[in-house]
């Protein structure tokens, strides 16, 4: 996937939205040892909202690789985790014998 | 990075412990290197909640241990300068049926003699104080020095506040042998990066220390014991402390009151456990369960869980779950952690094995493995917590 570079050059952009963080803040977490999308989750919160990184993960994997010049395919991805969106919690219903045949 | 060729400690292990000893032994005046195979917190200190709890200890040492330890995160708040959201919010540990609130008014003798600020909430001001609680409940034991934190920005805090002070440090630099002299002591690591020379090694690799422990030819006994917790999105939070649930902690002392419970609970060794986290989330737990080195969550456990959490709190079914997570905590035979030097294997320390409780007690558990290594006396007796135990019985 592509980005439009001009679109993310300004630092005071907000990348992840559910909570708000900016480029600058980013670029802060990459200077303090983040290598990954892991790294720049646990100092700044992006992608820890409601989407998961839905949104910014794409924008936040290009900042890494242009600070660190890392090819973006050698990236790792963001640990995936169950549910794959936000779901009720009612929805957790019935025990371990709905499984078995 | 340059390598500093010859370091007076090494600390293995990125987590908040390893964070810990690293500030601990630099304040102290050590020229220290940590290294980490992966990112900081990228193991269990990543793979938990924040709680920092006593009032579901056994009264006693390893309530104590947690009392001392609690406090210095309030000392450490005026040191480090990164948010690690410490708040002393208390906790209250829910009493749903007349043989657990004997058990339970019965220990909170013990505790108060531990100089645990801890008193029985009736059941009218437990619904005043919880509304949201289901009906029926009897009562609550209050904690009111309770308190819970982010677990890996204290790692984080605590490193950033250790390399200002001249700490080295090495992430995604994995240790790959520990080194020797001909007398048996501690003479070096190697990494991937290259050789470094030290007289002292620490181990802080939680669940996996027995790996470095092999290196150095020790067998220790730490199992790594998965715990899954959810996510549950940020909206008006159902409840402003940490809660838990007393029949766990009688079940532990009273096996035959589990007995008729249902069956994940046991197997997924569940127990209700929330947290609101300072974000405006909130943490679901918890479960105990020896799964190898599987970091996974699993839908048998995570329903469990949340079928628990709803027991108790019923209008979290409205509520949405963002995500799952699952970590190691490092399991020791005895419940408590190792925080000594290793005689066979001089100037070779660990300090690891606290299961649960690595975060709560994490400052304690770097300055007493400082105090050791110093040959200072210690803030409170480490005779519990040596590694030569194990080889006694």
């Amino acid at each position: 996937m592509s980005v439009n570079q001009n679109k993310i050059d300004n630092e005071d952009l907000i990348i992840c939205r559910c909570e708000e963080i900016s480029k600058k803040e980013i670029l802060e977490a990459i200077a303090d040892g983040a290598r990954d999308l892991r790294g720049v989750r646990i100092r700044t919160r992006a992608g820890m909202g409601l989407c998961q990184g839905r949104s910014c993960e794409v924008l936040v994997r290009k900042i890494i690789s242009q600070q660190l010049g890392t090819n973006l395919k050698e990236l790792p991805p963001s640990t995936i985790r169950p549910p794959v969106r936000p779901i009720e919690l009612r929805l957790f219903r019935g025990n371990n014998n709905d499984f078995k045949q | 990075m340059t390598l500093n060729n010859n370091l007076d400690a090494v600390v293995v292990g990125g987590g908040v412990i390893g964070a810990s000893c690293a500030y601990f032994l630099t304040k102290a005046g050590m020229k220290v290197g940590l290294f980490e195979k992966g990112d900081i917190a990228s193991g269990s200190s990543g793979g938990c909640d924040g709680s920092i709890m006593a009032q579901d200890h056994q009264p006693g040492y390893d309530t104590n241990l947690t009392i001392i330890s609690n406090k210095m995160y309030k000392e450490l708040l005026k040191e480090l300068d990164w948010d690690i959201e410490y708040s002393e919010k208390g906790s209250i540990l829910v009493i749903e049926t007349e043989d657990e609130l004997k058990f339970i008014l019965d220990r909170m003798k013990q505790q108060l003699a531990c100089g645990l600020p801890v008193r029985f909430v009736d059941k009218d001001e437990l619904y005043q104080q919880e509304p949201l609680l289901a009906p029926g409940f009897l009562g609550a034991i209050e904690c009111s020095s309770d308190a819970a934190c982010m677990p890996i920005q204290v790692a984080i805090a605590l490193v950033r506040k250790a390399r200002s002070l001249g700490a080295e440090i090495h992430t995604f630099e994995e240790v790959n042998d520990v080194k020797l002299d001909k007398k048996g002591k501690i003479s070096g690591i190697v990494t991937v990066e290259g050789e470094i020379s030290t007289s002292r090694v620490i181990n802080c690799c939680g669940a996996w220390a027995p790996f470095l422990g092999k290196m150095v030819s020790l067998d220790i006994p730490i199992t790594p014991r998965r715990g899954q917790l959810v996510v549950v999105e940020q909206t008006a939070q159902v409840g402003h402390r940490i809660m838990c649930e007393a029949h766990y902690i009688v079940a532990k002392f009273h096996p035959e009151l589990a007995e008729g419970a249902d069956s994940d609970i046991l197997k997924y060794g569940i127990a209700f456990n929330f947290e609101p986290t300072a974000s405006g989330n909130m943490l679901l737990g918890s479960c105990r369960e020896f799964a190898g080195y599987d970091t996974r969550t699993t839908l048998p456990a995570i329903r469990a869980i949340v079928q628990r959490a709803i027991h108790f709190i019923p209008s979290l079914k409205y509520l949405h779950c963002i995500r799952t997570y699952a970590g190691l905590r490092p399991y020791t035979p005895d419940h408590l952690s190792i925080v000594s030097q290793v005689d066979e294997v001089p100037g070779f320390y660990i300090a690891a094995g606290a299961e649960g409780d690595g975060i709560g007690i994490a400052p304690i558990t770097g300055l007493l493995m400082s105090q050791i290594i110093l040959g200072q006396k210690t803030t409170i007796d480490t005779y519990p917590l040596r590694w030569s135990r194990f080889s006694e019985s």
